[in-house]
């Protein structure tokens, strides 16, 4: 997910019935079908199979010990995501996972924590910035990471930046650093495409614009980053007006701009 | 007389009005509960061959789904300007590339479970969401939403809505997307609806 333009703070981070227009709004159109058309390929030949190869080697245990442990690496991430968000309890209950997996879950293959009750709260620097009700801005298609939006790519590098795999090698050689950096991104580049695997095998078999498919489904899904000021008495985004009369005045405005 | 009468009508028309903008919210999350439990049941952990529960399944989905309420949804604006044989066929298309896509899927909802939490109210009227969280095997559980069309006594399913995303939504925006920029317009969607869904069956 790339590029930074956050701006603006408190505008428009909610959303409302009916159908929020960033649903349809596509401002780099052209730009996001090409690059999407690009990351097509490069995932068709390269990542994909690398994804499928991993699959076919391993099994599902395995595949889960190794999904823990990246897990376990970026908990410290949620853990200062939390803290910005003014959520101290979950901060500490994100500290308290990694102690707990780093240590007695055999360096994170096992989530011991979650049995003791403290599950995993999963968060990073685009929630903290929805939280914050930095607007999301338009839908961007990013070389190779795929779909994002500025402020979800500015959420990315941050939480790179805080990834203890980046910040406990700052001090190392160059050389070293860049092994250990490079061999951390592709093994979590493997295991996340491979995870997706089936999901966006049925996506592209279903789809009749597989593009479109996939912007609408993950523009909607990050409606779910709720803005701390807005949260109150707000309508889900889901809930458009199921008479399409109005709707199609939406889709109508669009083409003429 | 007619005063009287005239009386009577307006306020029969205002309470029918007001019965149908309120949904019964327990009715509706037992509805959904009855179709996610006979689907479960009945379909996805019953012991028959493959072929029986797709048919089971087909008339499930039939049954539980206004399809031709969403299927004039996701085709936007073009549903005013397509025939009645489009129309038709548009839906029947729908209908077989969801039957079949999901008949594929039911392996992976074995073993799965909705535990249900109420309702929200809608905007729009005689609508409400039902709402349900499905257990994974790992992670947080996902959200499942299911939004729930009213008309007297009986309850359809309109929307399905995953972790924030509405398959009507994404099936509005991928099929007008699609309609606006192909020369044969719906009859290219309906040919490619028919396709996706003989690709479908042949994996």
């Amino acid at each position: 997910m790339v590029l930074p333009v956050i701006l603006a703070v408190n505008t428009s981070c909610a959303t409302k019935a009916p159908l929020d227009r960033h649903d349809q709004a596509d401002t780099f159109e052209t730009y996001n079908r090409a690059m999407f058309k690009f990351n097509y390929q490069a995932d068709k030949y390269v990542i994909k199979p690398v994804a499928e190869g991993y699959r076919a080697v391993t099994n599902e245990f395995t595949r889960n010990r190794v999904s823990n442990v990246l897990s376990t690496i970026k908990e410290p991430v949620s853990a200062v995501n939390h803290l910005l968000q003014g959520e101290p309890l979950q901060m500490a209950a994100s500290l308290g996972r990694t102690v707990i997996n780093a240590t007695l879950g055999l360096g994170g293959m096992f989530d011991v924590a979650e049995g003791w009750g403290l599950k995993k709260q999963k968060t990073g620097f685009d929630e903290t910035l929805a939280k914050w009700c930095v607007p999301d801005g338009p839908y961007l298609v990013l070389p190779i990471l795929g779909p994002s939006t500025p402020r979800a790519a500015t959420g990315l590098l941050a939480d790179s930046a805080m990834n203890p795999v980046y910040l406990g090698t700052l001090n190392a050689p160059a050389d070293v650093k860049d092994k250990i950096y490079y061999s951390y991104t592709t093994i979590n580049g493997m295991a996340y495409r491979e995870a997706t695997l089936d999901l966006t095998n049925d996506l592209e078999r279903n789809s009749v614009d597989y593009y479109t498919t996939m912007r609408s489904a993950y523009m909607q899904n990050r409606r779910g980053m709720s803005c701390s000021s807005k949260d109150k008495g707000e309508t889900a985004n889901y809930d458009f007006d199921f008479g399409y009369e109005e709707e199609d005045e939406i889709f109508d405005e669009m083409e003429n701009q | 007389m007619k005063k009287n009468l005239f009386t009577i009508l307006v306020a029969a028309l205002f309470f029918a009005g007001n019965a149908n903008a309120a949904v019964d919210g327990a009715k509706a999350e037992a509805f959904v509960k009855k179709v996610t439990d006979e689907g479960i049941t009945q379909i996805i952990n019953a012991d028959i061959p493959q072929k029986e529960k797709d048919a089971r399944f087909e008339k499930l989905f039939n049954n539980a789904l206004d399809l031709k309420f969403i299927g004039q949804f996701v085709l936007g604006r073009y549903w005013k300007t397509a025939s009645n044989e489009q129309k038709k066929a548009f839906i029947d298309a729908y209908r077989d590339l969801n039957i079949k896509t999901w008949s594929q899927r039911f392996d992976e909802f074995k073993g799965k479970e909705f535990i249900f939490k109420g309702t929200t109210p809608s905007n729009s009227a005689n609508q409400i969401f039902v709402n349900s969280l499905v257990p994974m095997d790992q992670g947080e559980p996902a959200k499942v939403v299911w939004r729930v069309k009213q008309t007297g006594d009986n309850f359809k399913i309109v929307d399905i809505i995953i972790e924030n995303v509405s398959l009507a939504i994404t099936a509005r925006n991928e099929y007008t997307a699609y309609v606006k920029s192909a020369p044969g317009g719906i009859n290219d969607l309906i040919k490619d609806l028919q396709n996706k869904t003989k690709q479908v069956v042949k994996k």
